[in-house]
């Protein structure tokens, strides 16, 4: 399975391909803003690499957030139109799921976080197991002092990956057993290998029910009636 | 298959995703999703809304687009988006797709400034219309009168001050509780009013193709108020038929201005505010009592659309131009600069 993975939903842009979980190339830039100009380049760049051409994909797997939004939609914008172009399939991997992937640990817990902006923090508790780890809970956004609130009343030895950087100091102070690690942000490699694993198990929506993952919901909701053609001012 | 190049042009710059397909300027198909409901009960296009919109419907509406256009992907030539000007948030949706769409069919890709896709969009089925010509475009964003000297060399002759003239539209309507959107909240209210039952101000006598609405708003208020107080007030269909009236006389006259001072024997227009009814019989009768030819294209192609947007690509697309995949959005975009 030939994958295309797109990673934009943090403050690290990266893209990646892969066969099945063999990642072949891949190239990544930190800089907020910019995804939008540095998605593409990228991808013509590594499909150059690799003597692939866009034909070639089966699988287009992208991070759907919570995140920057401008960049989870940046990024699931040229992932659709990728997999819609060449009738790949499409596959959403969530960004905290990407960070606690590549969490190095021994035994501990994981907590994985990712910087939602506006002082919010997606969290989620992860168990390792041989050969990756496991969700313990739902992807939850909560406050700096929350987060510290929720390690302090679970009193396991954990380790804390993603952005805790972005955290106030205040979090961990004179907080026993929390360690902290990489990786930072979430990689294209890691979006790659959850992309495959959903893929293998058939457990794909179908592209027009793949959305940005915002957590926070907007003040309002969209109502998609229909696709209007008559004359609007009527 | 034919020697027109046939593009599919992107629009998601504010509150409307919109696609369509062209060969050169025949309009194969021409879809929208409009997030007008969306936005009604802020009285306003709420950026965050509207990014999320976009990102909701671009592929279905992509796929709609191709599908009622008969035209398979790979019959393309191109692939087009809006760059600005416009929200951030919005603009990024469509011009990612269509830079990715564009990538992954091997086709060249362009970036497209909204205001060129307005100046173009008269142009759409109508092969009469030709520069030099005078283009008024007004809409919620923008309030500006272009002089289209030739294809690519454009001038901007005069634009508002203050609000642009759909956001008059707006905020008025909002104030006499008429709801959102206000032109067409206006437009329809005015039916059988009385648009002489109150003069208001018609702004800047001494510059002469520039707007300025914000007097016009205040003076609204006031008569409102005081009229509201002494029981005195006009009926609502004579009130918006005279605001509506005020509005449509600024933007007549600054045209017809610029038209003169241009030398030009054609006008067009362009922006949601277009396809207000007053507005397109007065431009008529203007144009007509002057002798010259009028290129208003239909209501839905004044309003922001994809086929505008692929109408502009078709000439970038002649001239050979190809926007590099590096680039960014642009949502301060300037017409003429
Ligand atoms: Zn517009």
């Amino acid at each position: 399975m030939r994958i295309v993975a797109i990673e934009s939903a943090t403050p690290a842009a990266s893209v990646s391909l892969a066969e099945d979980l063999r990642v072949i190339a891949s190239a990544r830039r930190v800089d907020r803003q910019g995804h939008v100009s540095f998605l593409i380049p990228a991808l013509d760049f590594l499909f150059d690499q690799a003597g692939w051409a866009p034909t070639d994909v089966d699988l287009v797997a992208v991070d759907v957030g919570p995140g920057l939004f401008g960049g989870i939609r940046a990024g699931l914008s040229t992932a659709q139109a990728l997999a819609g172009a060449v009738g790949a399939r499409l596959a959403p991997v969530g960004s905290v799921d990407a960070v606690a992937l590549r969490a190095a640990t021994a035994h501990r817990k994981i907590w994985a976080v990712v910087d939602a902006r506006r002082g919010e923090f997606a969290v989620a508790p992860y168990q390792p197991v041989p050969g990756g780890v496991v969700r313990e809970g739902a992807v939850e956004l909560v406050s700096a002092e929350a987060f510290r609130g929720i390690l302090a009343s679970d009193r396991t030895e954990s380790l804390v990956v993603g952005d805790w950087e972005a955290l106030p100091e205040a979090v961990f102070r004179g907080m026993h057993g929390i360690r902290t690690g990489r990786p930072r942000y979430p990689s294209s490699e890691a979006v790659a290998e959850l992309g495959y694993a959903r893929a293998v198990k058939d457990d794909l929506p179908h592209p027009d029910e793949v959305r940005p993952r915002y957590l926070r919901e907007p003040d309002v909701r969209i109502k998609w009636s229909d696709f209007r053609r008559e004359e609007p001012w009527q | 298959m034919t020697d027109t190049p046939v593009i599919l042009g992107i629009e998601t710059s504010c509150d409307e995703t919109a696609v369509a397909v062209v060969d050169g300027y025949r309009v194969l198909s021409n879809v929208l999703a409009s997030q007008v409901d969306a936005h009604a009960r802020f009285g306003g296009v709420v950026p965050e809304v509207a990014a999320r919109a976009h990102v909701e419907a671009i592929r279905a509406l992509t796929h709609r687009a191709l599908a009622e256009a008969g035209i398979h992907p790979m019959d393309l030539d191109a692939v087009a988006a809006t760059r600005g000007p416009g929200l951030a948030g919005a603009l990024m949706v469509g011009f990612s797709y269509g830079k990715a769409l564009a990538w992954a069919l091997g086709k060249p890709f362009l970036g497209i400034d909204h205001m060129e896709g307005h100046l173009f969009a008269p142009r759409l089925d109508d092969p009469d219309y030709a520069p030099p010509a005078v283009v008024l475009l007004a809409s919620g964003g923008h309030s500006q009168i272009i002089h289209l000297k030739q294809w690519g060399d454009y001038e901007v002759m005069g634009s508002t001050i203050d609000d642009a003239a759909g956001e008059a539209f707006d905020k008025l309507a909002r104030f006499l509780g008429l709801g959102y959107p206000g032109g067409p909240a206006i437009d329809k209210e005015s039916e059988g009013g009385d648009p002489t039952a109150v003069r208001f101000p018609r702004a800047l006598a001494d510059r002469p193709f520039d707007f300025s609405f914000s007097g016009l708003k205040t003076s609204v208020v006031t008569y409102v108020r005081k009229h509201h107080r002494d029981g005195t007030l006009p009926p609502i269909p004579d009130l918006a038929a005279s605001i509506q009236e005020a509005i449509v006389d600024a933007l007549v006259a600054k045209t017809f201005n610029a038209v003169e001072e241009a030398g030009v024997g054609a006008v067009a227009g362009g922006g949601g505010v277009l396809a207000n009814r007053r507005l397109r019989v007065r431009m008529a009768e203007e144009a007509a009592s002057r002798g010259v030819a009028l290129h208003l294209p239909s209501p839905v192609m004044c309003t922001d659309n994809g086929a505008m947007v692929a109408a502009a690509a078709v000439y970038r697309f002649g001239l050979g131009e190809r926007t590099d995949p590096a680039s960014d959005i642009d949502s301060s975009l300037r017409l003429g600069r």
